[in-house]
Formats: C-alpha cells, structure tokens, sequence
C-alpha cells in the first residue's frame, strides 16, 4: 500500500498544473509518509549535467547571511513562497521541505549538505515540474565567503539536467531553455536572499 | 604470477597492466642473474623491494573530460597541472585510456560520436559516429576493439578500430558504465534504470547474463584477476560486489549518499560520493569499511595511477581533480580542469 502511493506520487508531481481533490489527497498522505520513509525520487535524465554559478553580495557579516540561508524548515523568504511545511530536523539526507507556493503550486526539496563551518547548503529538488521549470534533477550548492568590508559574496551553485530526457530535444526543452530558466530563479533567490537580509 | 604468489599482499589489486609490465622488467631481471651466474629466486626478492621502494611513476597523465567546456583536460599528475586542453565538442562524458597508453577513447553523447585521440601527441586521430548516446566506454586489453554503451538505445556497440567495424548487443535500459576484464573474456555494463549489470561474452559478443545489482547502477570495474565486478549504486547507496564465475552479488557495501564510481588500488576498494563529497575507502578482501575521504564538491570520475600508487577523483562542481595516495589515504594534491569534469571511465595514462 504505502509502495503503491510513493510509486503513484511522481506522475502526479510532474502534472501538478491542475491539482484535483482526490490527487491532493494522496499528495498529502504521500508526504506524509515522506517523513518516515527514505524516498529516492531522481528522475530519469540523460549524459549530460548543465550548471548554473550565480553571485552575489550581501552587505552583512557572514554568520548573519548564514543564518538565513542555513534556515532550511523557514525558507518562506523564497520568491513565490507562501509558506514551508518542514520534518527531518534540518539533519542532511533526512530533512526535507514543502515549499507551498502562493499560486497553490508545491516544490519538494531535501536537505543534501549543511556544513556550519564551511557555511555550505546542498539542496536537491524532489521530483521535476518542466512546467514551472524547464530543467530535471534540480541540485543546488549555497556556500558563503567573506568578502570586503564585512560583506558577504554568496554563491549559489546549480547541477541539473535539461527538461527533456533523452538526445534531441524539442526547442522548449533544450539545454539552453533550461540554463536561462535556472538563472533567472537562481538571480530571483539571491535578489530575495539579499533583500531579506539587509532588511529591505 | 610467479610475483603474486611470492607476495600475496602486496601485488592484490594492482592494476593488470602493472602485472605486466613487472614481469616483462622481471623476466630481464632473471636474463641478467641467469647470466652472471646468481640465483633468480635471490634476484627477484632484490627486485622486488626495489619495485616497492621505486614504485610512483611520475609521468602518469590524466585526461580528463570537462564536459561543460565541451573538451578534453589533460592533467601532468607528477605536476598536477593542466598542460593541454583538447575541444572535443558534443558534451564529452566517457573516457577510456587504451592499455599500453597509446590512445584515449572519449565518447560525445550529445554530438553522437567516439573521438579517438593519440595520446602521445595530444591530437585527435579520428571521429567515429555512434548512434544513440554513447557514454560508457572501454578498451579491450589489447586495444583493437572500443566498447560504447548507448545511453538510450539499450545496447553495448563494439568498434574494431582498424577498419571501423560496428556491431551492438542489446542490454538494459539506460546503459551507462562499461568494464573490460583484464583477461578480455567478459565486458560488464551497467543498465542503470533496469538495477541490473549485464554480462557480455566478449568471444561470442552475446550477453550471457543479466545479473540484479542495487539501484541504479552507473560506474562498473573488474578487478586484475577478472574475478570481480563491483557497481556503484547511485540510488541505493551502495556498492555491489559481483562474483564473475557464479554471476550473483556476494556483497553489498554501504557507501556515502549518491555513490557514482569505483576503483581499484592497494587491495582496497575506492567509491565516489556525488553528495557525500567524498570517497569511501573499502577492504577489497574482508570488505570492511577502512575510511571515508573528503574530496572536492560533487567527485565523480575515478581512476588508479599505473603502479596502483594513487587513485584520482574529478570533481565535477569544483572543477578539480585530486591525488589520493591509496596506502596512507592522504590528498596528495589538486589540479584545476576545464568546467564539469566527468572523466567517466578509465582516465589514466601511464606514460612508461
């Protein structure tokens, strides 16, 4: 019973446009089985990973951006996001988080990495929705450098794959539709990020 | 093997071409004792310190594929620099150094074709085009035949070299990592999306065998005696270890989170770590965990030094390759390489 709801969990996370009530259901038991069981939800890709490097400062010491960004369960900073449901104790590999977005869409994330003292986050996208974004296996890398004058250059570091699996993709799934998609969101973050920590 | 059975521990793991090339230095050595009258059993114990206290190689080479550069990194490890960036074009994944260190077999999965590059004068020989999504690549021992696994068409396409020749066999699904065995009688590949590594019969060019392994299956290697086929399981977690006489799992190692590829070297089993950042080190016979090894961001190729001395890991985020010496588990070093590099397969050249 629980395999046959986490096997029928990816359809209807890559459909999410129209939401019916039935599906929301088994959406919300299936997250909530989430919690107790591991899930390995990595969608079929191809050869060829992309990646996405953007940068930014913020002016404020180090520690007080980390704390904001190390903040996985209270991510509502995020562009578009209206509230997080949360479970795992921000402990890698077992954290994960519901992002529920204020257009009633839904995006899944486990926490991979938190390293304190290398100010580091590894995020990695549960299931793909190439509606909302054009990519597939969405893993992202947050690390933290000092920079002058006690700012601090965050960077935020992404490996994905293209919305569509295998070779020849169709225009509105190639390579380059993705790599626009995924810097444009990951500018957006960093723009909220900076915003959110500079108090404005 | 007159050498593995003097020292047991000593030669376990180490890389067949090394086996080799020992006992060609070795069968001199005996010539030279023979001939100035001397015991070739005395000689060899000699000989075999010195093979142990001389044993890195320091013109070793390390093409690396950037894929994100679209070409080929090749490291000098006595350095650890990179002196020549090759453009390769069509995403370059795989890689596999031929044996005697003549050529590299780089596979373009998304321009569809296997370039062939001489080694020697870092050029590009030829192109050859592969249907498909060519990833996965391997070198029969003797360097005539290059076997391809085609991501997406479910099969595993064997090139003769002189002369162009194709023809394919059809395994799993998603196709990725290729191993030859050094004895050259059995390809393994790994059918990532079926959980499953296929077993080829290289004389018969048939699959004989489809053998269960963890989830998701990406990076394959057989040891020097061709006894043992081990499979990264990147879903699972895992490393299977694959009996090749029985064709079943005697073992399954737990790794770090999102295990990619495995080497051998020292008598230890090495795997690399995606999300873990690190490489987890194994007991190759009593399969007891040794240690794990942080490593750059994202590692993902790994490959032995020819002596067996030193395994190397790329680093796909940081855009590096690091030196690890296998005996202490120490960094030993790092070099930058173009963006992305993959190095998927057997990357390292033994310049001897």
């Amino acid at each position: 019973m629980l395999r046959t709801l986490l096997r029928m969990r990816k359809p209807f996370t890559q459909s999410r446009v129209d939401i019916s009530a039935t599906r929301r259901l088994i959406l919300g038991a299936a997250a909530g089985l989430a919690v107790f069981l591991p899930i390995a939800a990595f969608a079929a890709h191809g050869a060829s990973p992309l990646k996405v490097v953007e940068t930014t400062i913020v002016d404020a010491p180090p520690g007080k951006v980390w704390a904001v960004v190390s903040d996985f369960a209270h991510a509502d900073w995020l562009p578009g996001v209206a509230r997080v449901e949360a479970s795992g104790d921000d402990v890698p590999d077992h954290a994960r988080r519901r992002l529920i977005l204020a257009d009633g869409g839904v995006i899944e994330e486990l926490l991979t990495k938190r390293d304190a003292e290398r100010m580091l986050l590894g995020v990695h996208r549960e299931g793909d929705d190439v509606k909302r974004l054009p990519a597939t296996n969405y893993t992202a890398l947050i690390t933290l450098r000092p920079a002058e004058d006690g700012k601090t250059q965050v960077e935020w570091k992404a490996r994905f794959y293209r919305g569509y699996p295998n070779n020849d993709p169709p225009p509105e799934l190639n390579d380059d539709v993705a790599i626009a998609a995924v810097t444009a969101m990951q500018r957006a973050y960093l723009a909220a990020l900076k915003a959110k920590v500079e108090g404005r | 093997m007159r050498l593995q059975s003097v020292m047991p521990a000593l030669v376990a793991g180490i890389h067949a071409k090394t086996m080799r090339r020992v006992e060609g230095k070795a069968s001199k050595r005996f010539a030279l004792a023979w001939m100035a009258g001397t015991s070739p059993a005395m000689t060899a114990g000699v000989f075999l310190s010195i093979v142990i206290l001389a044993a890195p190689a320091l013109a070793d080479e390390a093409f690396v594929t950037a894929q994100g550069a679209d070409a080929l990194s090749i490291v000098d490890l006595a350095k650890m620099q990179t002196v020549a960036t090759l453009p390769i074009g069509g995403k370059p994944a795989g890689v596999a150094v031929s044996r005697d260190g003549a050529r590299a077999f780089i596979t373009s999965p998304e321009g569809k074709f296997l370039t062939v590059i001489d080694a020697a004068t870092r050029t590009i020989e030829k192109r050859i085009p592969v249907e498909g999504g060519p990833l996965g690549v391997a070198a029969s021992p003797d360097g005539k035949r290059v076997y391809v696994a085609d991501l997406y068409g479910r099969r595993l396409v064997e090139i003769v070299l002189a002369g162009g020749a194709q023809r394919s066999v059809g395994v799993g699904a998603m196709a990725s990592g290729v191993a030859v065995a050094p004895d050259g009688k059995t390809i393994i590949v790994a059918d990532r999306d079926d959980n499953a590594l296929s077993l080829i019969d290289a004389a018969t060019f048939s699959r004989a065998a489809t053998i269960p392994v963890g989830k998701h299956p990406f990076g394959v290697t057989i040891d020097a005696s061709s006894a043992r086929a081990y499979s990264a399981n990147v879903e699972s977690d895992d490393v299977s270890v694959v009996d090749l006489a029985t064709r079943k799992v005697i073992a399954t190692l737990k790794c770090g989170s999102r295990p990619y590829t495995v080497a051998l070297a020292k008598g230890r089993v090495f795997v690399a770590n995606q999300h873990g950042d690190s490489v987890s080190v194994f007991d190759a016979e009593s399969l007891a965990p040794l240690e794990t090894i942080k490593v750059g961001e994202y590692p993902e190729g790994l490959a032995v030094s020819g002596d067996g001395a030193r395994v190397y890991v790329a680093n796909w985020f940081s855009n590096e390759l690091w030196a690890v010496d296998a005996q202490t588990l120490k960094v030993l070093g790092k070099a930058e390489t173009g963006d992305g590099p993959r190095a998927f397969g057997a990357f390292i050249r033994d310049a001897d």
